[in-house]
């Protein structure tokens, strides 16, 4: 029987990412081994894993861009599709190896930035000044969503996740339905995901909503690890999670801009 | 030896802008503890453990995932495009 009776009611947490870290004998050898976990240490880590990120998204848009007749090439698609499998890869592992995040997170942010860099210069051709708009936006999101956590405007429950949690994995399943439809229906795939009327604006926006609002469970992780003291690795882990969910909203906001300028 | 002018247009003034206030303001605060109204009291989530099962979470999935389907698709055909 465990000294919590919450434990006994409900169990382990399902997430294996969580459950041995804020409890058990495990997280008590990891802590006097490595230290605890700071608010401090996971704001640095989640600034380089946005450096690494910002660096690797600089070098396809280097090789994409002619400065000379401030033309766009078409992005290296071996580097981009390579970059998101690769960091798709890397997260799954990441998630369910949290011990290993010190050195799988950099290199994710690193795949990922490969990524986001061929993305953003294919949205950038088509619509100029996008990508500025998109990064400022994202950023913008970051800070407002910190400021209402830290300050108690935004009070994260059990309930809260149950329902992000929720409505983050349903909109998974309509994206996989979406791609089922696509690659093997012959058709366009769900009408309003990719539309840019009313509906398609509209699907976007609830999506970055909840995007952003997944940032508050990553601000509470973090903060709640820090107050608890689990291991120092658990830093690079939470930083890898704000990565996650700040690479998402971003992808989405680029989506939302593309949406509205071209209509 | 000629220095190319710089020109910045207003989007990317004010966005990189937005971007770097962000950027400070996190690194910033971020580094701070949350008020007492956020770390002080009884609703907190429990990281340690899971409140509910993994059925529910399911659940919780599949009506999310149908409910959005089903609204955008319904203002969609009374013609909401």
């Amino acid at each position: 029987m465990s000294k919590h009776s919450a434990l006994d009611t409900f169990g382990r947490s399902g997430n294996p990412a969580f459950r041995d870290h804020f409890e058990g004998t495990a997280s008590n050898e990891d802590t006097r081994l490595s230290g605890v976990m700071t608010l401090e240490g996971a704001v640095n880590k989640t600034g380089i894993l946005l450096a690494l990120c910002f660096s690797s998204a600089a070098v396809t848009w280097a090789l994409c861009f002619s400065s000379a007749a401030v033309t766009w090439n078409i992005p290296n698609t071996g580097l981009m599709i390579g970059g998101a499998i690769v960091g798709l890869i890397l997260g799954l592992v990441t998630i369910f190896n949290p011990r290993q995040a010190a050195k799988l997170a950099p290199l994710y942010a690193l795949a990922q930035g490969l990524f986001l860099g061929g993305i953003t210069v294919i949205f950038e051709s088509q619509y100029p000044g996008i990508a500025v708009q998109a990064i400022g936006l994202t950023f913008g999101t970051l800070a407002s969503l910190l400021i209402c956590y830290k300050t108690g405007l935004i009070k994260p429950t059990e309930n809260f996740k149950l329902m992000l949690v929720s409505a983050t994995s349903g909109i998974f399943l309509l994206y996989m339905v979406n791609i089922v439809m696509m690659t093997f229906g012959g058709g366009e795939g769900i009408g309003f995901i990719h539309s840019n009327g009313i509906m398609g604006i509209g699907f976007s926006l609830v999506v970055v909503a909840i995007a952003a609002l997944n940032l508050v469970l990553d601000f509470d992780f973090i903060e709640q690890g820090a107050e608890q003291g689990i291991p120092k690795y658990m830093e690079w882990y939470g930083a890898f999670s704000l990565m996650v969910t700040l690479i998402w909203l971003y992808l989405e906001i680029l989506r939302l801009l593309a949406k509205i300028r071209s209509n | 030896m000629t220095i190319p002018a710089i020109t910045v247009d207003a989007n990317t003034l004010i966005f990189g802008l937005l971007a770097v206030v962000s950027l400070g303001i996190f690194f910033n605060l971020g580094k701070f503890k949350a008020s007492k109204s956020q770390t002080e009291r009884e609703d907190r989530i429990d990281w340690s453990v899971r409140k509910y099962s993994f059925s529910t979470y399911f659940r919780g999935c599949l009506i999310s995932g149908l409910g959005i389907f089903l609204i955008f698709s319904l203002l969609g055909y009374l013609g909401f495009n």
